[in-house]
C-alpha cells in the first residue's frame, strides 16, 4: 500500500506532518468542527484525525479539485474509510482531473481487503467499474475476500452484480462446487447457484432433475445442513411436492437409516401436507403420519421449535381431518384435543 | 436508555440534545433543486455551524446533504426526547425522501454516491410514518421491490437474488406493516414461509442467516419480525431468554453478541429489545416496526392529532 505522507517509515519514525505544518498548505484556513456549546457524546479525535479533517472542511467548502485535495482524501479515508462524503468527493475530483482509474482500481482493492465489510469503499468500486467498463478484476477480488471469509455479504452482492451486469456466467458454478466442497454449509453459495440457475438456463425439467439429485446428495452427506434442504425446497417451489418423482422415496431412504435430522422430518411433512392439498385418497392416514411427524419434532427432534411445530399440527388438524372431532388417533398423536387451532 | 426508563439521566441536557440534532437537519437552500439535500446529517464533519433554530441552509454548502439513516434516527430521537417536532420542515423533508428512491422501489441513502437495498427501505418507511405523509414514498413500487427480494428459502435479502437475512427480512416486513401492505403484497403461503425461515433461526439465541453463528442482534431482527407476524409465541422464550443474558458483560455491562465478547452500544440496545419483546421486567414495551417504545409512539400520536387537527 502506498505510503502516505504520514506514516511511520522503515526506521520506525513517525514521519506524519501536520497540514498545518506543511507550506504548500499555507493558502488553507483549517475549519473546525461546529458542534456547539453542549456537544453530545463527544468523540475523542486524535490530533491527526483533527488536522486532516480540519483541512478537509476548508478544501471541501472551496470545492477545489486539485492533486493534493486528492492526497486529502486518501489521508481522510485512511483515518475513516465510512465517511461516505469524503468518498463522494474523491470521485468528483478523479473525474475532473481525467485520473487514470487503473491506479484508483488497485488502491480500492487494498482499502477492501483492509475493511471488507465496509458499505463505502464496495460502492466506490463499483462505481469505478461502472466508469471504466473493466470488470477483469472483479471475480479475482470476490474470491480472494471470500477465501477469508466465505459468507461475506458485500463480496457476493458484488460478485452478483458483476456477474450479472457484465455477463459473466462461465466460471460461476465450478467457484460454487469448489466453495461447498470445502464447507458444503456455506448458505452464501447455494444462495449463488440458485442465482446463477436462475438467470442462465433456468429450472427447466432437466436441468430441475439434476439439481434436485444434487440437493438430495448433498442433503445424503450432511442431513443436519438446513441449507441443502432448502435449496432442495426452493427449486421445487413451482411444483408440486407429492407428485414430484422420488421425492419421499428419498426421504424414505434416509429415514429408514436412521436419520432424524429435523429437516428431513419437516420436509417429509411437507410432502404430505402436499398431499392433503392436492386431495389423496387416505386423507386420514396421511394426516396421521404428518401429525406424528410434528409429535416427533415437537417432542424429540426439534424441541426448541416445541411450539411452532404443535401450532403447524393444530392447523393441519384444523384444515384436514374428517369432521369427526372425536378421532382418537388424531387426537393420541397430538397429545391432546384442547388446543385452539387458531393462533 | 428511554427503553430503560433512564432517560433522566440525561434529563438535565435535554434541551442540549434536542438543539444538537436540529443543528444536523438540512435544509432547504438557495439551490433550486426542489429539496433533494434535504434530511439530517448524521454529524458536523462537513462543517455546517452549529444553529439550530436556522430556517435555511445558506449559503449552500458544498458536498452536504442528508443521509436517510441519520434522517430515521434523529426523528427517532426527537421523539424519544420529548420534542414536538415544530422545528421540522416535514414538506422539504418528504421531498428529499423522494429524490432518494430508485426506479426499482429501493432506496439509496444519499442523494449522491449510495448504494441501495432494505435498509433504507425501512428508513424511509419510517421517515414517512413519523411525519405522517407518505408522498415521498411510492409505497407500489417499494413494496414491488420488496415482494422480489424473497427468497428461494422464504426469507428475504438485502434485494432480489439476494441471501435472506435476518436484518433485511426485518426491514422488508417492518417496511410493509408501516405501509399497511403486508397483507396485500405477500399471499397467506409467502407469509407462512417467512414465518417458518424466522422461526429456523432460532438455535438459543436467534442466527441471521442459516448455518451462521447466533448473535444477541437478531433477538431482536428476527424476534421483532416474528412479532410482525404474529407468531412470536411460537419461539422458545426460555432459550432466547437465556442466550441474551449469557452475552452480558458483568464488569462493564451492556451486551455483546456471543457470551465473553466485548459488549457495545448497537448489541446492547437490541439485547434491551429482544428482552422487550419477551416483555421482561424493568425494559418497557416496543413498537417492533418503528423500533421504539410503545410509551414514545403514543407520544408521537399526540403529534400527529395536532397535526391533522390543523
Amino acid at each position: 500500500m502506498a505510503l502516505g505522507s504520514g506514516e511511520e517509515n522503515a526506521a520506525g519514525e513517525n514521519s506524519w506532518v501536520f497540514y498545518k505544518d506543511r507550506p504548500e498548505w499555507k493558502d488553507i484556513t483549517p475549519m473546525e468542527q461546529d458542534d456547539g456549546p453542549a456537544p453530545i457524546v463527544m468523540i475523542a479525535y486524535s490530533k491527526k484525525f483533527k488536522d486532516v479533517y480540519d483541512y478537509l472542511r476548508a478544501i471541501m467548502r472551496k470545492d477545489e479539485r486539485s492533486e493534493r485535495a486528492l492526497e486529502l482524501t486518501e489521508d481522510a479515508i485512511d483515518l475513516n474509510p465510512a465517511n461516505y462524503s469524503v468518498w463522494h468527493y474523491r470521485r468528483i475530483i478523479l473525474k475532473d482531473l481525467k485520473k487514470d482509474l487503473k491506479d484508483e482500481i488497485l488502491y480500492c482493492g487494498e482499502i477492501i481487503q483492509e475493511h471488507p465489510k465496509n458499505y463505502q469503499v464496495w460502492h466506490h468500486r463499483r462505481v469505478l467499474v461502472e466508469w471504466t467498463r473493466d470488470n477483469s478484476h472483479e471475480l479475482k477480488l470476490t474470491e480472494t475476500v471470500l477465501d477469508v471469509d466465505a459468507k461475506n455479504y458485500h463480496a457476493w452482492q458484488h460478485r452478483q452484480w458483476v456477474v450479472r451486469e457484465f455477463g459473466l456466467w462461465e466460471s460461476e458454478l465450478s467457484l460454487i462446487d469448489e466453495l461447498l466442497q470445502k464447507d458444503l454449509r456455506n448458505n452464501s453459495a447455494w444462495n449463488h447457484r440458485y442465482f446463477v440457475i436462475n438467470h442462465t438456463t433456468g429450472f427447466t425439467d432437466k436441468v430441475l432433475e439434476y439439481e434436485v439429485k444434487h440437493a438430495q446428495d448433498m442433503c445424503g452427506k450432511a442431513p443436519n445442513n438446513e441449507s441443502a434442504w432448502n435449496y432442495l425446497r426452493g427449486c421445487l417451489l413451482e411444483k408440486e411436492l407429492s407428485s414430484y418423482p422420488g421425492l419421499m422415496q428419498f426421504c424414505e431412504r434416509l429415514y429408514e437409516g436412521s436419520i432424524r435430522s429435523p429437516h428431513l422430518l419437516s420436509f417429509m411433512r411437507d410432502i404430505y401436507e402436499d398431499q392433503l392439498e392436492q386431495g389423496c385418497e387416505n386423507v386420514e392416514a396421511t394426516l396421521y403420519k404428518a401429525l406424528v411427524l410434528c409429535e416427533a419434532l415437537s417432542m424429540e427432534f426439534d424441541t426448541i421449535r416445541a411450539e411452532y411445530w404443535n401450532y403447524i399440527a393444530r392447523r393441519m388438524k384444523s384444515k384436514f381431518a374428517p369432521h369427526d372431532e372425536t378421532n382418537n388417533k388424531t387426537a393420541e398423536a397430538t397429545g391432546g384435543a384442547g388446543d385452539d387451532p387458531n393462533l | 436508555m428511554e427503553m430503560l426508563s433512564s432517560l433522566d439521566v440525561v434529563q438535565g441536557n435535554k434541551d442540549s440534545l434536542i438543539d444538537w440534532i436540529y443543528s444536523h437537519q438540512v435544509l432547504p437552500s438557495e439551490l433550486d433543486d426542489d429539496c433533494r439535500r434535504c434530511g439530517f446529517r448524521g454529524s458536523s464533519t462537513i462543517g455546517a455551524k452549529f444553529n439550530p433554530t436556522q430556517v435555511s441552509c445558506e449559503p449552500y454548502i458544498p458536498y452536504d446533504f442528508g443521509h436517510i439513516a441519520q434522517t430515521y434516527t434523529g426523528l427517532l430521537c426527537l421523539i424519544l426526547l420529548g420534542d414536538d417536532l415544530s422545528r421540522l420542515q416535514r414538506v422539504a423533508l418528504t421531498r428529499g425522501l423522494r429524490a432518494h428512491q430508485l426506479e426499482d422501489g429501493s432506496f439509496k441513502a444519499t442523494l449522491h454516491g449510495s448504494e441501495n437495498d432494505m435498509r433504507f427501505v425501512y428508513c424511509a418507511s419510517c421517515i414517512s410514518y413519523i411525519l405522517d405523509d407518505w408522498t415521498g414514498v411510492d409505497v407500489d413500487k417499494a413494496a414491488d421491490y420488496i415482494y422480489r427480494s424473497q427468497s428461494y428459502d422464504g426469507g428475504i435479502g438485502q434485494g432480489p437474488g439476494l441471501e435472506s437475512h435476518g436484518g433485511s427480512t426485518y426491514c422488508a416486513v417492518a417496511s410493509l406493516v408501516l405501509m399497511d401492505r403486508l397483507y396485500t403484497t405477500f399471499s397467506s403461503v409467502e407469509l407462512d414461509r417467512i414465518r417458518q425461515w424466522c422461526i429456523m433461526r432460532q438455535q438459543n439465541g436467534f442466527q441471521g442467516r442459516p448455518m451462521k453463528p447466533v448473535d444477541t442482534c437478531y433477538s431482536f431482527w428476527v424476534g421483532a419480525t416474528l412479532k410482525l407476524l404474529d407468531a412470536f409465541d411460537l419461539i422458545d422464550k426460555v432459550a432466547n431468554r437465556s442466550y441474551i443474558l449469557s452475552t452480558q458483560d458483568s464488569i462493564v455491562g451492556g451486551f455483546a453478541k456471543w457470551p465473553d465478547y466485548h459488549p457495545d452500544a448497537l448489541h446492547a440496545y437490541f439485547g434491551i429489545c429482544g428482552l422487550s419483546l419477551m416483555n421482561a421486567e424493568e425494559v418497557k414495551e416496543m413498537h417492533p416496526a418503528l423500533n421504539m417504545s410503545t410509551h414514545a409512539v403514543q407520544h408521537l400520536e399526540k403529534i400527529h392529532l395536532s397535526w391533522r387537527s390543523v
